[in-house]
């Protein structure tokens, strides 16, 4: 598959700002997720309105 | 009067989220670092690219003196010694220059290819010649498909390249 | 404690809206990486270095976005007749996926810049002013952090978020003020070839609703820290009227 694009010496350089790029937006994701479901059973109903 | 011990409510109380410090050292090196930018910035960046038809015309690209120099790299003006050395001759707008630089020029190198040099001009015997530190390839904004169709177009638009800006 | 029902735990923040804008970002992202990485063709010059377009491009404009986003959020917040804590929890969620897009934008350019340019970075005017706005933007988080109440936070971090807003146009401009090392915009001008331009289309499709889906969340999860702030106070208050009352 990766003769497709053309494996080169920039190869490496495109796959690792694909994996920073989507790997960095994941890993904030799911922090971000797991903080909310941390402090969820803290919070009362009415403090999230859109329950 | 109620004696029972308090019961412990799960609360936000002894948490203090809010870590001042932490926020007053993030916003220290925030500053140091923002300083360091412009700092870097007004003393290389605004020392802007003297085009080569400026050379020695302009003021702030004289002689002798560390500037950038853009242009576009001459068909056929590459020459790599084995010491990884290598010379060529950039021009813009109809001017030209010889380079010499001290390594090999990396990324997308190549000839007819605009540049961007670091260095400065010296003055010898034969002429100016710029002696260059680095060498930026400087792509331009235009992208198109890698085709073999375009190979002869190409090749047409480098044996022009020297005419371009 | 309050009731909550397992899928509301598993999901706090979630609504059908929001699942709905995970699961369409998730197939952008999805077409992105095959169109991206495998059916797009190399740049006849740049080869596949061309492929970080599509992810660098899109970052850099949703991080411009996020400040900006940021900046009317915080205007409405200080304007009396708008003012309310959303309006400074959405700039706040705003500034951090703005800072995290703007932290990817850097790393993906430099590593574009070592393949084009043949260098990882320079003091160029376009990568020092974006440097200078990422750098910006962690000051206004920190600021965020500085402590006192929720309005205070909210009042001190939009004035910051409206001066840093200036930058923006800074940071566009720069390419056009100054001589730089850094392309001139590519799509305006039509520059790009057919599929090359459906790609980086595509990308900026799939990181606007990522953007979208980010900040929906947690704009919520900020909501739930100040309740919980709330909360730990009014515990607090609670105790000492108790202590009084005990005297």
């Amino acid at each position: 598959m990766l003769a497709s694009m053309g494996v080169s010496e920039q190869t490496p350089y495109v796959i690792i700002s694909y994996v920073v790029t989507l790997g960095g937006i994941a890993v904030f994701a799911w922090r971000m997720l797991a903080r909310a479901r941390k402090i969820a059973p803290q919070v009362s109903e009415e403090d999230r309105p859109w329950t | 009067m109620d004696l029972s011990p308090r019961e412990a409510v799960p609360t936000a109380q002894g948490r203090k989220r809010k870590r001042p410090w932490l926020a007053i050292s993030v916003l220290a090196v925030v500053f140091v670092a923002g300083g360091l930018m412009v700092a870097k910035f007004l003393t290389s960046a605004v020392d802007y690219y003297c085009n080569v038809d400026e050379i020695g015309t302009k003021s702030g690209c004289d002689v002798g003196r560390n500037i950038r120099i853009q242009g576009t790299v001459q068909a056929g003006s590459v020459e790599k010694a084995s010491s990884g050395a290598t010379s060529f001759i950039i021009e813009y707008h109809g001017v030209s220059m010889p380079v010499q630089v001290g390594s090999e020029p990396s990324g997308i190198f190549k000839e007819c290819i605009p540049v961007v040099v670091r260095g400065r001009v010296a003055q010898d015997a034969t002429g100016k010649v710029f002696e260059g530190d680095e060498v930026i390839v400087k792509h331009d904004n235009s992208y198109d498909a890698e085709n073999k169709d375009r190979v002869e177009q190409a090749n047409a638009e480098a044996a022009q390249c020297s005419q371009k800006g | 404690m309050p009731d909550l029902s397992p899928v509301s735990i598993a999901r706090p923040t979630g609504t059908r809206v929001s699942r709905v804008l995970g699961i369409a970002s998730l197939v952008g992202i999805v077409w992105l990486v095959v169109f991206g990485l495998f059916l797009s063709p190399n740049d006849a010059t740049q080869k596949a270095g061309v492929r970080i377009l599509y992810i660098h491009v899109p970052s850099a404009w949703l991080a411009y976005l996020a400040f900006i986003v940021t900046g009317i959020s915080s205007a409405a917040y200080l304007f009396k007749r708008t003012r309310s804590l959303t309006w400074d929890r959405i700039a706040g969620a705003s500034a951090e996926v703005g800072v995290l897009f703007m932290g990817v934008t850097l790393v993906s350019g430099s590593l574009w810049g070592r393949i084009s340019w043949g260098i990882y970075w320079t003091w160029d005017s376009r990568l020092t002013t974006t440097a200078f706005l990422f750098v910006t933007y962690i000051g206004y988080l920190a600021v965020r952090g500085l402590g006192g109440t929720h309005q205070q936070r909210a009042r001190r971090s939009a004035i910051i978020a409206l001066l840093a807003t200036l930058e923006v146009p800074l940071v566009h401009f720069s390419v056009k003020w100054w001589r730089p090392l850094h392309q001139q915009e590519s799509v305006a001008e039509g520059k790009l070839n057919g599929l090359m331009l459906f790609t980086l289309f595509v990308g900026i499709i799939a990181f606007t609703l990522l953007y979208v889906w980010l900040v929906l969340h947690r704009q919520r999860v900020l909501a739930m820290e100040d309740a919980l702030d709330d909360q730990g106070l009014d515990t607090a208050l609670a105790e000492r009227r108790a202590e009084g009352a005990q005297i």
